[in-house]
This record gives C-alpha cells, structure tokens and sequence, in this order.
C-alpha cells in the first residue's frame, strides 16, 4: 500500500448524501486519486475473474440438467423444422410459446383420437389405455379417463380452453376427485418417496414424470401420462397465455405426419419431451428449452433428463472402483499417526538441526509473525466493543463493581497485547538482519510478498475433507449469500482502511495542508480554495449559489 | 566415513532404500525426485545440487500457492528458495552462502529439506492442496480475502485530469454492481446444485454421500471426458499409499539424516567458527526492498497506535471509575461490607469468565475448519437409501452443517458491519478535523 504523495494544490471535495450508495471521494494530488482507482480496479478485476469461474462451473451444471442426449457443444438447433419456425429471440417467450404449443397439440390430439374413425382409433387407443383393456368399446371409455386424471388441469380448462370446450365439452370435464390409474398411482408413490421433491407444485410431475420414465416404451400410458404431465406443468404459468396461443402451429405439425396414429405417438413423445421441458425450466431463468431434441425421438432409457432417472444412475465400474480405494486410502492416511521411535527421531534431529543455526532458536520465524500479528488485528475492534458495552452509570453497587473490573481487566489486556506487539516487532528486525539479499526482481523472489490465500489455512488435520451438509435450497442459497457479504464488507474493510491510512499520513506531515481526503460515505460538502486550482469544477458540480470571487475564495 | 557408520549404513541398509523411496513416490508427481538424487545429496554429490534445488522451488512454490514455470532459471529458483526456507524460518547460515548458480550444495538441501518434511508438515500439506476434487465444494472458513496487491506504478491511470472524482464513482458503482451480479450467479449455481443433489439421491456408494456431485453426474454422461479423472484418482490412491509406506519406514529415514549431521559436524567445525564471525560482521545491512516486511511494519504500527490510543482511554475511564467507587462505598461501607465480599468474588468470576472470550480472540484461530468442504445434500428424515454397489466407508466423517456456518458466518457479518461503521466515523470525524483546520475552509453540511 503506498500512500499518495503530497503535492500543492486542492480540490473540492464532494460527498453525496445517499443511503445506499457509497462511493469514494479522494482529493488531494491525482496521484491519490490514481491510488484509489487503481485499487478499485484491482477489486473490480478480482471480481471478474471470479465470475468467469463460477460462469465456468456453473455452465457444466446447467448443461446436466437438459436431455442427456443432445449436443453438448453448442446450442441445439430444432432437428424438424417444421414445428419451429423462427425462434423468437428472448428465451422467456420461447418457452412459453412453445409449452403453449404443446398444450394445444396434447388437446388437438386428444381431439382428433375422438374424431378418426375406429379402426385408427383402435390402433391409437390401445397405445392411450392406462389398463390393458382389449376391447375397443372399453377403448372410447378409457380415453377420457386419461382427460379427467390430470390432476391440476381445473385451472387449465377454465383458462382458455373454452373454444374447444364448446366443442367437445364430456372429455374436457375434470372433475374431482381425479381418478388415477392404480398402477400409475403406486409409481407415483414410490418415485414420490425416492426424489424427494422440492414442492408441491413439482411433487406432481416429478411423480408423472418418472413414471412415464418406467415405461418408457409403453406408450399407452405415456402419452396418456403425458398429457397429465403437460397439463400439470402447464397449470402455473399457462394460464394467461393460453388464450394468446396460436393455433396455427398445430396445423404446421399433424400436416408433416400421414396417419393420425403415427401423429398421436409423436404427439405423445413431444408432449412428453415439451413437458419434461417445461417442468424442468418452469421459474428458472437462464434455461434453454431444446423440444427439437424431444421431438421425434424415443423416450428410451438412456435418455432424457437427470430429473426422471437421476436415481437410478450408476457410476461407472471402474469409477466406482477407483474411487472405493482412493477414499479408504485417505481414510487411513488421516488415521495413521506418527509412531513413537519416528516421533522421538525427528525430535533429535530437529534440535541437533537447530543448534546449527546461526539466530537464537527463540526467536518466531517471519511466518510466525505474520501469522500472531494476523490474530492481533482484530483486537482493537473488539475491545472498543467491550468498552462500549460497560454501562456508563450503573444503578447498583454490584453493577459499579462488575464495570470496574472489566474495565481494569480490559486495561490489562491492552497491556498484555502491547507487549506482545512489542515482541513482534523485536522479532521482526532480528528476522531482517538476517534476510537473505535480494537484489534484483522483488516481485518473484519472496514468497513472503505473496502470500498464499490458503496459507494459514494449514490446520492441523489436513487430510480430512469435511462434508458440508444442507438440507433445503434455501439454506444453500443463504450460505453463499452470507459467504459473498463477508468477502463484500473484507473487500470494502480493506479499502476504506487503505485509505484512511493514505490520507492519514499525508495530512499529518506538511504545514501547508494539502490533502483532504474522505470516506466512503461522509456527508459534508467541503469547499476550498488553492493555487491553481479549477475554479469551474465547483459549478460544473452545480453546487447552488457558490461562487467565486476575484481573490479566490469560495462563498455562498 | 568411519568404519563404525559404514557399519551402522549397512545395517540400515535394506529398509533405507524402501523408506527414501516411499518418501519419493508420496510427493506429488510433478516434484518427485529420484531416490538417487537424495542418496547423492547426502555425499554432497555436485551433480544432484541443479535437481535439488529444483526439488525445492516447485515444492515451495506448491506450498505458497505460487505458479511456476519449467524454464523458470536458476537463479531466481536459488533467490526464491532461499528467501522461502528464511521464511520459514530455517536458520543455517550455510545455506545462504551457497553459489547462486546451484552448482553446489547438496547436502545443504537435503538437511533443509528434511527440515520442511517435519517442520512444514510438507507431505501432509502436499497431499491436502493437491487433492483431487470430485464433490462440489465450498469454504467454510471467514479468512480475511487479501486485497490484491496493487502496483506500484499506476502509470496507466492515464494524464492526471482523466482520474477525477466522477471516475472513482463510477468505478465503485461498477464493484456494487459486480457484487450483485456475482450474487445472482451463486443463487444460479445453488439452484443447479440442489437439483442435481436431489435429482441424483440414492444413488451413490458411499453411504455419507448419498447423491452424486455435478463432477460425477458430467462423469456419467461422458465419461469419455473422464479418463484422465481415474487416472489422476488411481495416481492418488499410490501416492496416498506411499505415504503410508513412509510413515511405517520413517525413523530409519530421520535416522540416516542425523548421520549426515555427524558427519557435517566432523568436517565443518572450523568453517562454522569462521562463518559465525562473518554473519556477526554482516550486521546491520537493512534491506529496505521488502514490501512484505513493510506492510507488517504498517501493520504493526496502526495496531500499536489504536492500542495505545485505546490504553490511554482506559487509564482515564478507570480512574474515573475507581473514584466513582470509592466514593460509593464510603458511603454506604456500614451497609454492605459484609455480604458484599461474598458477591465480589463472583462477579470477579463472571467479569473473568468474560474476558477470557476476549483473549481467545487475541490469539490467531487454529482450530476452525478451513479449506474446503464438500456440500452434501441430507434430508432431516434420511429417505431408505438404495445402496449400488458395495458401500464405502461409513466410519464418522468429519461434517458440518450449514446452519451452523451460516449463523457464524452472520455473527461475522454483524461485526464487520460495526467495524465498517466505525471507520467510516473515524473518517468522517478525521474530516472535520482536518477542514475545521484549514484556512478559509467553509464546509458546508449537507
């Protein structure tokens, strides 16, 4: 930290009056001022590296929680063009329009399954049956069974579903209690059990969803739980926009496709992808939606998101092996201690070691100093915060008796820790006399002069990594928000002390007062005159009513 | 040598080679030397000085979390490990007085490397930095982030009207800013984690873990992209293995460098006296280049201002106080003697009790958990885990939990908030000082 130097001339000094906002006013030579923006620049430069590497961290993140079985490199682009036309360019409406669209297609689907004649039906409603309920008959009556489970489409229907509830008003009645299939209940259940979700609102389509992940290839319940899904996913925020979806798109995508069974399937996949999608993304910024990627494809097993099969993944065999030895073999080097015979012999050779050396063994290395000096700083702090807390008039004779002892026992204190500094400093310049020459580049030679981050961080069980655990989001969230407004008020600590201490200095030395410097957040407007100083500065600042006169002098 | 420490090496002989070489194999893998090299550093051997030293440097520099470089001359290593080893706090003036060109001195080197494997901790410490991340972690630790250092030449700062008050404004309402994008990113990443964790619960083998890092579920996606991953893990896995070896075989080995004493003890008796006289001459050569030594002197004379500052309050405040008392009991000493020295003693146990919190503060903290911690996702009520595969170790670890770091880390924010306040009212108090002394100041509060 270097202090600014002085040099003759003045600047006005202004501070604004603002709650929130803080920000530095330095006068006095620029070279202070260039001190102050270099620092700040250092901060500033910090900071941004800082989220290059969490933008880094957080990418690889990101790209987990998409399907597993798209291009990882760059933004996927839609396979089928046909369902995409232009991608609309802020994301948000891309998501929405697209889980409109899926929202349209699930109920033209449904639509059209009602509509076609039997023997496509039959084809198509065996792969809609929740139950494996061969006769045709059963087939019309189990279609709207599907229609009436969704769970949460009450509000989805009386959305903007009314044009085609004029249509076909029976199967678009949801009704409560919804019925569920009983085999699609106990999936639920037990995948309810196993990914605990993370609230109601999800608790629905994570149950669905993984559902339709176990039967993958059934697509009689998967299209049937699809639209369950879609509907569910879609309830929370496709309220208002379901009125604005196009219908238009619908057309652009049965008209790709020749027979209506081969629509409903691939109805059924879309819909099952754009839901997926849509619960995975519901509320997240930040998220791409790839339906290009669901599209057309099989819901197969090894793909899809981490959500549906997050709990049946399996590290790899070799992985797993690696990782069994590498973790027993920390276990036992953390509990592996020193044997006595080794013990005993590093102490001979230490202090046979010792002797040799050329300072008296008593004296603290330079780390040791650094490091006493380190737990000192913080002890003014703390005793001025004691001697605040002794009240000033105590009402008993108890209380008088307890203030005074504290109080004496604080002096005591600031004694002992004096002393100690005292020490220190004794230890420092023995520890310089005996420094090694550095000629030359400074910069690299010490590795005192750049201190390790991690370097106190040397505890004494190293060799355990402690596990972290959390249990909710929220907790999480306000660990690394604590973390960040620690590391803030260091960062603002340090510059505000760095300053202080410039001006501090500089104010002290000359006669001639040069410098007037401040803090972060004073409030007083301080004017003053110098040689050869820019007078305009002043208005230019639009300080009301200031003026100057001809000898210099500002008044208002 | 003597024939008695020739007879005493070959009795050592058959576990001295597996001890110097489990030493080797637990460093990391980019500062293994060859067994060969510290069996040559013991006779001094000229040819293995160019390889210890380097041994050395890239230690060192691992240790203090410096980069470095294979063309880094040798020159600057032989500067850098000096001026480490003085750091430290190594004191054999032989050391200092070797060739810059690292022609020479191997023995030197190995007796101070030795020194740094106890006095460092140095395999521990190694294994520690170097340990291979596959969980997602984070610190827990309050360390105080050092600012960066801040250049000498601020040439850049461009002609002296550019750096104007507005511009350091401005700049600092960039830092706000970054800090609250930096925040947004980490609830972003909290998101991510917390799906990912739940997403992947019960699926780990190892039963503490329970649910897969972001590390291990790219692994399982692509694990074409992990094959150096295993083998960094497999390479591990030995060194740890070596370090168990070195720990069984250790005495032999601080044996063997207390023979090398012995014989340096022998030989160099006179060159020592001689040295001796020369350090004493050297005396009071003060290097004034040392920014590290002056940031400590600044340091140490701020605290010893505030410290005196504050001795000065206190003496005054107790006086004042004690006078206080005495007046007070005096007039009501009929009343109260008896039962009061009952009560005395303890209020001296509770105003005790008090301070000795306050001296805990004063010395520097050794026993926080520092460094990094794997975050784990653990429900309150534990669902039934599926366990694949054979389960790891599900001795105790070692845990913390957040709400216990958070309501640290809190604590820690309040008080630095009041120490930010604090200053800003010394600043602020330092103003006024300062304008009320200057001639023709008007300040005008607003």
């Amino acid at each position: 930290m270097r202090p600014p130097s002085q040099q003759g001339y003045f600047m006005i000094v202004e501070k604004q009056l603002s709650e929130n906002e803080l920000f530095l006013s330095c006068c006095c030579a620029s070279q202070g001022l260039s001190w102050a923006a270099a620092a700040l620049r250092a901060a500033l430069g910090e900071g941004a590296e800082r989220r290059r590497e969490l933008e880094q961290r957080t990418a690889r993140g990101r790209a987990l929680l998409w399907r597993w079985d798209d291009e990882e490199e760059e933004r996927p682009q839609p396979c089928s063009s046909t369902e995409h036309g232009d991608r609309p360019s802020p994301k948000e409406l891309e998501e929405l329009e697209l889980l409109n669209r899926a929202l349209e297609k699930a109920l033209k689907v449904r639509k059209s399954i009602l509509k076609t004649p039997l023997e496509v039906q039959g084809a198509t409603g065996q792969k809609w049956a929740g139950e494996a309920h061969a006769p045709k008959k059963a087939e019309e009556q189990q279609v709207p069974v599907p229609a009436e489970d969704v769970p949460e489409c009450r509000k989805v229907r009386a959305g903007s579903k009314k044009p085609l509830l004029l249509k076909k008003p029976s199967p678009y009645q949801l009704t409560a209690p919804y019925r569920t299939d009983p085999d699609v209940k106990k999936l639920q259940r037990k995948l309810t059990a196993r990914c605990v979700s993370q609230g109601p609102r999800t608790a629905g389509k994570v149950s669905s969803k993984g559902m339709t992940s176990k039967q993958g290839r059934s697509h009689r319940t998967a299209t049937g739980a699809s639209a369950r899904e879609v509907c569910a996913a879609a309830e929370p925020q496709e309220t208002p926009s379901l009125s604005e979806s196009a219908p238009n798109e619908q057309q652009s995508f049965s008209g790709g496709d020749s027979a209506v069974g081969e629509n409903s399937i691939a109805a059924g996949k879309h819909l099952l992808g754009a839901g997926k999608k849509s619960c995975g993304f519901l509320g997240e910024s930040n998220k791409r939606v790839d339906a290009a990627g669901a599209w057309g494809r099989s819901t197969s097993p090894g793909t899809g998101t981490l959500q549906e099969k997050g709990c049946q993944l399996k590290l790899p065999l070799p992985y797993r092996k690696a990782y069994s030895r590498n973790s027993r073999a920390w276990e036992r080097c953390r509990l592996c201690q020193t044997s006595a015979d080794a013990a005993a012999a590093r102490t001979r050779f230490m202090e046979r070691i010792q002797m040799t050396f050329c300072s008296p063994k008593l004296i603290p290395s330079p780390a040791e100093i650094e490091e006493e000096l380190r737990g000192l700083q913080d002890v003014p702090f703390h005793l001025r915060q004691y001697v605040e807390a002794v009240p000033a008039d105590p009402p008993t004779l108890q209380e008088e008796y307890e203030s005074l002892l504290t109080l004496e026992g604080l002096q005591t204190t600031v004694s002992q820790c004096l002393q100690k500094l005292q020490l220190l400093q004794t230890a420092l310049e023995s520890q310089l006399r005996l420094r090694p020459d550095c000629t030359g580049d400074v910069g690299s030679c010490s590795p005192a002069c750049v201190p390790a981050r991690g370097q106190t961080c040397g505890s004494a069980d190293v060799l355990a990594v402690p596990l972290l655990y959390y249990s909710s989001l929220q907790e999480l969230s306000d660990l690394f928000a604590s973390k960040l407004q620690v590391s803030m008020l260091h960062q603002e600590i340090a510059l505000q002390k760095a300053l202080h201490e410039s001006w501090s200095i500089c104010c002290s030395a000359q006669s001639r007062p040069v410098e007037i410097g401040s803090d972060f957040s004073t409030t007083a407007r301080t004017a003053e005159v110098g040689k050869g100083w820019e007078k305009e500065t002043a208005h230019k600042r639009g300080f009301p009513g200031v003026a100057a006169n001809s000898e210099g002098k500002l008044t208002l | 040598m003597g024939g008695r420490q020739r007879q005493q090496h070959r009795q050592q002989a058959p576990a001295l080679p597996a001890a110097v070489g489990a030493l080797c194999r637990a460093l990391p893998p980019r500062a293994r030397p060859a067994p060969d090299t510290l069996r040559r550093a013991r006779f001094d051997r000229p040819q293995a000085s160019l390889d210890f030293w380097r041994l050395l440097y890239v230690l060192l520099k691992q240790i203090h979390g410096g980069g470095w470089t294979e063309s880094d001359a040798i020159g600057a290593q032989v500067r850098f490990v000096k001026s480490a080893l003085w750091f430290h706090g190594y004191g054999r003036p032989q050391l200092q007085r070797l060739p810059a060109d690292g022609s020479a001195g191997s023995r030197e080197l190995l007796l101070a490397f030795s020194w740094l494997l106890h006095r460092l901790g140095l395999l521990e410490q190694l294994l520690a930095r170097n340990r291979l991340q596959t969980g997602d972690e984070a610190s827990v630790c309050t360390c105080e982030d050092e600012l960066p250092s801040i250049q000498e030449d601020t040439a850049e700062a461009g002609p002296e009207d550019r750096v104007d008050v507005r511009y350091l404004q401005w700049l600092n309402g960039r830092l706000r800013l970054q800090w609250c994008s930096l925040h947004a990113q980490h609830q972003e990443q909290c998101k991510l984690l917390h799906k990912i964790h739940l997403f992947t619960s019960g699926s780990h083998m190892d039963q503490n873990l329970g649910h897969f890092s972001v590390t291990e579920t790219d692994l399982i996606r692509q694990p074409e992209n992990y094959k150096q991953l295993l083998q960094l893990l497999e390479s591990e896995t030995m060194q740890l293995e070596a370090f168990l070896e070195w720990k069984q075989l250790e005495p032999i080995y601080w044996q063997w460098m207390e023979t090398v004493l012995d014989n340096m003890a022998e030989e160099g008796n006179m060159c020592e006296s001689q040295g001796a006289h020369v350090e004493k001459k050297r005396l009071p050569e003060v290097n004034s280049c040392c920014p590290w030594a002056d940031k400590l002197t600044g340091q140490m004379d701020r605290l010893s201002r505030d410290l005196m500052a504050l001795q000065e309050q206190l003496h005054q405040l107790v006086a004042q106080r004690k006078a206080l008392w005495w007046e007070k009991v005096a007039a009501r000493e009929e009343l109260q003697k008896e039962r009061f020295s009952a009560t005395a003693r303890k209020i001296q146990e509770s105003v005790e009790l008090k301070l000795r919190s306050l001296t805990s503060l004063c010395a520097p903290k050794k026993n926080e958990t520092h460094g990094l911690c794997r975050l784990v996702l653990r429900n309150k009520h534990p669902a039934s885990k599926m366990g694949l595969g054979g389960c790891v170790s599900k001795e105790a670890v070692s845990a913390v939990s957040a709400a216990e770091v958070i309501r640290e880390l809190q604590v820690r924010e309040a008080s630095l908030q009041r120490e930010l306040e604090q200053l800003r009212q010394e600043c602020r108090h330092r103003l006024d000082e300062i304008a009320g002394g200057l001639e023709g100041v008007i300040c005008i509060s607003h």
